[in-house]
């Protein structure tokens, strides 16, 4: 199938050594970018990767895949799960030959699953039903060049959880909604009040104990809506100068810096649901053990605005099909059935996370009008897509390139040494000349 | 082999001769490993360092030449990350290799005692050696955790009566790297202990009856006959403590992730990270390169040290 030129044999020369010398390191397959994968006769085998999870995730997969073989029966499903902690770099270090017919992937590596060619636009195998019952922020992550290659079941989603007690107290007034979100200095000046009427003046958790610095996604996802919100990005087109490092986004994070001292470690991850804080900003996840702790006394809050309207991240574990399946359809009807509503319910009642579709929005008691979630689900409907980040839109996607790896490690590693107290703009700086380097290196990282 | 033949080299011939022949063979199967998983990775490292390799990317591999080597020494964007990572190897080797040897040696003379229930003392302090350095690690952060509720923050607060302020031992600049030191030393001073304790029990007795007849006080004893007689295993214990020291890592990724900004970081740390967090494979290839050359220079510079010693000696 595949013409070898002496081009490719030098790259598999190299692939070689690479994969001797670091034994994760599996280089392999040929074709660069963009794999197609076939339709097929809509019946047969079809094999699934998808992460292992919490385990009530495992349940509801599990299930869903049975009901899908009884609803099917010319279908045949092989289920493969892979621990959580492995599964990306499994994905990643497989080659195209070795993907089964379904994977799910996690929401930032998909450009770059799609430039080594490991998956296929979806359109022509989903339903149009199933595409436009997507929410807007689901279709925006799976999205790649006009072309649908992934969607999820649920998605994510960031916000402020307060503890109503301890802001009485304080005497704070605190936002009803997105409207009135507090600005970034009204959010500061909040935080200077508690730390006033606090033992140890540390009244904010930002989930230091999942880690800061190099490779911390979490870094990245929860602090790259403040570059966003200050009317910065990450990367505009294939520069991340004049982007990342715009003076109202040193201004923003000049002001973040001094929040690290009203930051409690929270090592032991107990600050908020202990009282210990009055704020903690954090993920859609931990409503239920915040609600279970607090009661009554916790409220969800937007972000805080830092001028250019509030902003939120975005995404998760999706679906696509592989770009060398040859059971597209089938592939196709794997996915219309995960993303029908009895499916979608039951994972999200399992992991608690906001429903990837309309309709179950609508229907679920957390996310839907008046509950107590339903922020996150504005937020999410608020998306700001492919396009342009605007003052309106909220929930931005991460950078949607095959280069994002180097754009997470150095804004992850840039923002921990603000956060210690750098010099923000020498930071920003040292992140801007590395990502750009990195991107002149690999022509930008282009599908040619 | 090359030295001149003594007299009546010639009858002596035939049997260094067989013997040439046997001691190769003996050694193929350490020199066989030793080229598979030794020098044919590093020469491909060598290989990869000289081209754009990415983890997990169908670009072809362009030829870089010197442009990674290039960076990370002379550009002033990428040096300087890479120059601080090697300070503070070179800073870690400085302080642990001579505290690390004389604690190990400390605790040696301490628990080379005929008393009872010395092995179960033994057997303490070499444990932390037996542990995964992740563990270790996990167990640390709960010690330096910065609130006042850390145990070594409120023990220090016990016995000051409440004169102590917590420390955020982790997250400032002049506390990471010393913590990072002590529990390092915490963990890797039982190993060699034991190997300094093999070393004082193989000095003879009579020697130490020797001395104690001419005598020797317990300070001369231990001048005279201690550390002469192990002098060949402390060389050995420094040199290992040395290169072991520059692949520090596990404990700074998992505590400190290199921060508070770089004051942590290290070759092997920053390498990994460039490798597996960047996928930029050939720039981590060139900073282990780099790593090697550095490694093996002090390894021969010590050598070449202990040896003029020795002369002189």
């Amino acid at each position: 199938m595949i013409v070898r030129s002496k081009r490719t044999e030098t790259r598999g020369a190299l692939r070689a050594v690479a994969a001797l010398a670091a034994p994760v390191l599996v280089l392999a397959g040929c074709g660069a970018g963009g794999g197609q994968a076939d339709p097929g006769d809509g019946d047969g085998t079809i094999t699934i990767w998808a992460h292992q999870g919490q385990d009530r995730e495992v349940a509801a997969l599990q299930d869903a895949v049975d009901a899908f073989g009884d609803a099917n029966p010319d279908i045949a499903v092989e289920l493969t799960l892979i621990p959580e902690a492995d599964y990306t770099t499994t994905v990643t270090t497989a080659s195209p030959d070795e993907l089964p017919d379904v994977l799910e992937f996690d929401g930032p590596t998909m450009a770059s699953l799609v430039y080594n060619g490991k998956l296929s636009p979806i359109d022509d195998f989903v339903s149009e039903q199933t595409r436009s019952n997507a929410t807007d922020s689901i279709l925006a992550q799976g999205t790649l060049d006009g072309s649908l290659y992934g969607l999820g079941m649920f998605d994510s989603g960031l916000g402020v959880y307060g503890n109503a007690a301890l802001l009485d107290e304080a005497g704070i007034s605190f936002p009803e909604g997105m409207e009135d979100a507090w600005t970034a200095q009204e959010f500061t000046d909040a935080l200077a009040d508690l730390a006033a009427k606090d033992d140890d003046g540390r009244v904010l958790d930002v989930k230091q104990n999942y880690g800061f610095g190099s490779g911390s996604e979490w870094t990245t996802y929860a602090f790259s809506p403040v570059v966003w919100s200050a009317g910065g990005a990450l990367i505009d087109g294939d520069s991340a100068d004049g982007a990342l490092n715009t003076p109202g986004t040193v201004e923003a994070l000049s002001l973040v810096q001094e929040w690290a001292g009203y930051t409690d470690a929270n090592t032991d991850d107990s600050a908020f649901v202990s009282g210990d804080v009055a704020l903690s900003l954090v993920g859609h996840w931990e409503y239920p053990n915040y609600s279970e702790a607090l009661g009554e006394d916790l409220v969800v809050l937007p972000l805080p605005d830092f001028g250019h309207g509030v902003k939120t991240g975005q995404g998760s574990w999706a679906w696509g099909v592989a770009g060398t399946s040859d059971n597209g359809s089938a592939a196709g009807a794997f996915i219309d059935f995960l993303m029908a509503d009895d499916q979608v319910a039951a994972m999200t009642a399992a992991n608690g996370a906001p429903p990837g579709t309309k309709s179950a929005i609508e229907t679920s008691d957390l996310y839907g009008p008046g509950g107590d979630l339903s922020l996150f689900a504005d937020q999410l409907a608020a998306t700001c897509g492919a396009g342009p980040v605007t003052a309106d839109c909220v929930a931005v996607p991460r950078p949607v390139t095959a280069g994002y790896p180097v754009i997470t490690r150095q804004f992850a590693d840039a923002f921990a040494a603000i956060w210690e107290g750098g010099d923000v703009a020498e930071a920003l700086d040292g992140a801007v000349t590395a990502i750009d380097t990195d991107f002149a290196d690999n022509d930008s990282f282009t599908i040619s | 082999m090359t030295a001149p033949a003594p007299p009546g080299a010639a009858r002596t011939r035939p049997k260094a001769r067989r013997q040439g022949w046997a001691g190769p063979l003996m050694a193929l199967p350490a020199v066989a490993g030793l080229a598979l998983f030794v020098a044919l990775p590093f020469a491909m490292a060598i290989g990869l360092s000289l081209f754009n390799v990415r983890l997990d990317s169908f670009r072809p591999p362009d030829f870089f030449a010197l442009e990674q080597y290039r960076r990370i020494l002379v550009s002033p964007d990428f040096s300087g990350d890479f120059y601080r990572a090697l300070g503070n190897n070179v800073l870690f080797a400085a302080v642990i290799v001579p505290v690390q040897t004389a604690a190990a040696l400390a605790l040696a003379l301490l628990l080379n005692r005929p008393l009872r229930g010395m092995p179960v003392f033994r057997t303490f302090f070499f444990m932390p050696v037996v542990f995964p350095m992740a563990l270790i690690a996990t167990v640390w952060r709960l010690i330096l955790d910065p609130g006042p509720d850390g145990m070594l923050n409120s023990v220090l607060g016990l016995a000051t009566f409440g004169l102590f302020s917590p420390q955020d031992w982790l997250g400032d600049a002049a506390t990471a790297m010393p913590s990072i030191m002590l529990l390092s030393l915490w963990q890797g001073v039982g190993f060699q202990m034991v190997i300094l304790l093999a070393g004082l029990q193989g000095i003879p007795r009579q020697l130490y009856e020797a001395a104690e007849v001419d005598g020797a006080g317990r300070w001369q004893r231990f001048r005279a006959v201690t550390l002469p007689g192990l002098r060949n295993t402390l060389v050995f214990v420094a040199l290992v403590t040395m290169i072991l020291s520059f692949r520090l890592f596990d404990q700074v990724y998992i505590l400190t992730r290199g921060g508070p900004d770089g004051a942590t970081s290290t070759v092997m740390y920053l390498a990994v990270t460039t490798a597996f967090a960047e996928s930029n494979v050939s720039r981590a290839a060139a900073m282990t390169v780099v790593l090697f050359v550095v490694v093996l220079g002090l390894t021969l510079l010590q050598r070449r040290l202990v040896t003029q010693e020795r002369e002189i000696s």
